[in-house]
């Protein structure tokens, strides 16, 4: 049959170990006595970029703080189940977290570059890591630039603060900063809510551009960005996982009506 | 399974009286149409000029209803965003407007029939013209009561009922081109009697092709260039 358009879907349903980048498995945790995740199971595919939503407090930041064992930083939090990442269980109490946290990197809302030069703040990993050779440094600090299409705008300033930057150039050299640790996985809790709508879309250009190189998971209060920059969406309702499907399907045609009432604005 | 649009259960009170607002804009839209209809079969019956004179002049608000609602979908899907179930009525609307503006066209034509003089001279011919217009009259009403109810039963419904009007049509066809045979004088005349025709046929067409919207808009389901059968097999198989 002539084919005018390409979309392509996975099925993310049946998603083979080989194309799973992070695989969770009957995922429970609560902080003290609030549960606030329960039995969640997907596999999130390699090299796509999948958005979690769903109304604030049903869990999805804390599910994707648990890609990398932020969560463990909370007093009273405990979980059961298992989150896979290159066959390993990360939930594992032997798991090396620092080295998980090299693996998966993670953006917050605001930006936090360090009080330090933009150099420092993208090397900064890679130091703790006990990399000190100065030719590898500079190298990789101008290469996390350019995949952060940051490099064109401080090449010349280096060594300034990285406080005298925009919100946006904070927020690329974030990413910068993770991405100079080569992680196979970049979380991005909200990135773009404190940015401005062009801003945003250069973020949101430079996620696009990402994926060829790591798989992206991207929480946002922004329906329209899930649609435009997600390939796969996850509906998460009182941290119970309602939907999960490609996000052409899921924004077109939701299966459960609790999607529909989320994303079209109705009260469920 | 179908779910049945609730307009007004959206956060925003704005947007549940937006979207109300075009669904109710397409009916009447529709309800205008079908009254054309309506009083050109009149025109036709009483041979009346006036009458069909003021369905042509007509035509003209059907044609700036179609450009006001398009406006008002495209600043819709500009300001709003519509996802799932209003995206598909936004998508609807605007495609079923466009049939409904041509059905308008059809009307016009048949219409001037009547201002043209050039109604048919055979009674029999004449009265098969108008039992095929109430036939298609029933099925306008059907199809945009279906699409008021998002009912896509009752569109599967009235979808069958152009089978009626085709074999009725055809049967007329043949009919008409003995007797244009039997008298070939007013070659002209009996091809605007033709014409005519075609568009009462056309207007069943067009009605057809809202009854599939309004199933796409009740399951998202596209299911245009399937067979009858087809249909509610792939409909079941949704269940």
């Amino acid at each position: 049959m002539l084919k005018l358009f390409e979309h392509e879907t996975l099925d993310v349903h049946n998603l083979g170990d080989e194309e799973t980048a992070i695989g969770v498995k009957d995922l429970s945790l609560q902080f003290g006595q609030k549960p606030v995740l329960q039995n969640i199971s997907l596999r999130i595919p390699k090299h796509r970029i999948t958005a979690l939503i769903g109304q604030s407090g049903c869990g999805k930041s804390t599910l994707i703080s648990s890609f990398n064992r932020m969560n463990d930083l909370v007093p009273d939090c405990q979980y059961t189940g298992g989150i896979f990442i290159n066959g390993r269980n990360i939930n594992d109490k032997r798991e090396d977290v620092s080295q998980l946290r090299t693996q998966v990197g993670i953006v917050f809302q605001r930006p936090n570059p360090f009080p330090m030069s933009i150099y420092d703040n993208v090397s900064y990993g890679l130091r703790l890591k006990g990399i000190k050779v100065r030719r590898y440094l500079d190298d990789a600090v101008e290469q996390a630039l350019k995949e952060a299409a940051l490099w064109d705008e401080v090449k010349d300033r280096l060594f300034d603060s990285a406080r005298i930057l925009s919100g946006g150039q904070q927020q690329r050299l974030v990413i910068a900063r993770a991405l100079a640790l080569k992680p196979d996985i970049l979380l991005l809790d909200e990135p773009t809510s404190a940015l401005d709508p062009l801003t945003t879309l250069f973020i949101e250009e430079l996620m696009a551009g990402l994926k060829k190189r790591c798989t992206i998971v991207i929480v946002t209060h922004n329906m329209q960005q899930a649609a435009r920059v997600s390939d796969y969406t996850a509906f998460l309702h009182q941290g119970q996982l309602v939907e999960y499907a490609d996000s052409d399907t899921l924004f077109t045609m939701p299966e459960f009506k609790q999607t529909e009432d989320y994303i079209t604005g109705r009260y469920g | 399974m179908p779910r049945q649009l609730a307009l007004n259960t959206h956060i925003s009170g704005k947007f549940n009286i937006e979207l109300e607002n075009l669904r109710n804009s397409v009916l009447t839209m529709g309800g205008e149409v079908e009254l054309q209809l309506v009083e050109t079969l009149k025109a036709i019956r009483l041979n009346h000029a006036g009458l069909a004179e003021k369905v042509i002049l007509n035509d003209l608000k059907v044609n700036a209803m179609e450009m006001q609602i398009d406006e008002e979908c495209l600043r819709i899907i500009a300001k709003r965003h519509p996802t799932a179930s209003d995206l598909r009525l936004v998508m609807t609307v605007s495609k079923a407007i466009t049939d409904i503006e041509r059905m308008g066209d059809e009307i016009e034509r048949i219409a001037r029939l009547v201002t043209k003089n050039k109604l048919p001279a055979s009674e029999m011919i004449k009265s098969s013209m108008l039992q095929i217009g109430e036939n298609v009259v029933e099925m306008m009403r059907g199809t945009f009561d279906a699409l008021a109810r998002q009912d896509e039963g009752a569109a599967l419904e009235v979808y069958e009922q152009d089978n009626v009007i085709d074999a009725d049509y055809k049967k007329l066809l043949t009919f008409t081109a003995q007797e244009m045979q039997k008298n070939t004088d007013d070659m002209q005349d009996w091809l605007e009697v033709l014409w005519a025709l075609r568009s009462l046929e056309r207007i069943g067409d067009r009605c057809k092709n809202i009854c599939e919207y309004v199933v796409y808009l009740s399951r998202g389901k596209d299911i245009r260039h399937s067979p009858l059968e087809n249909m509610q097999t792939k409909l079941d198989q949704l269940i």
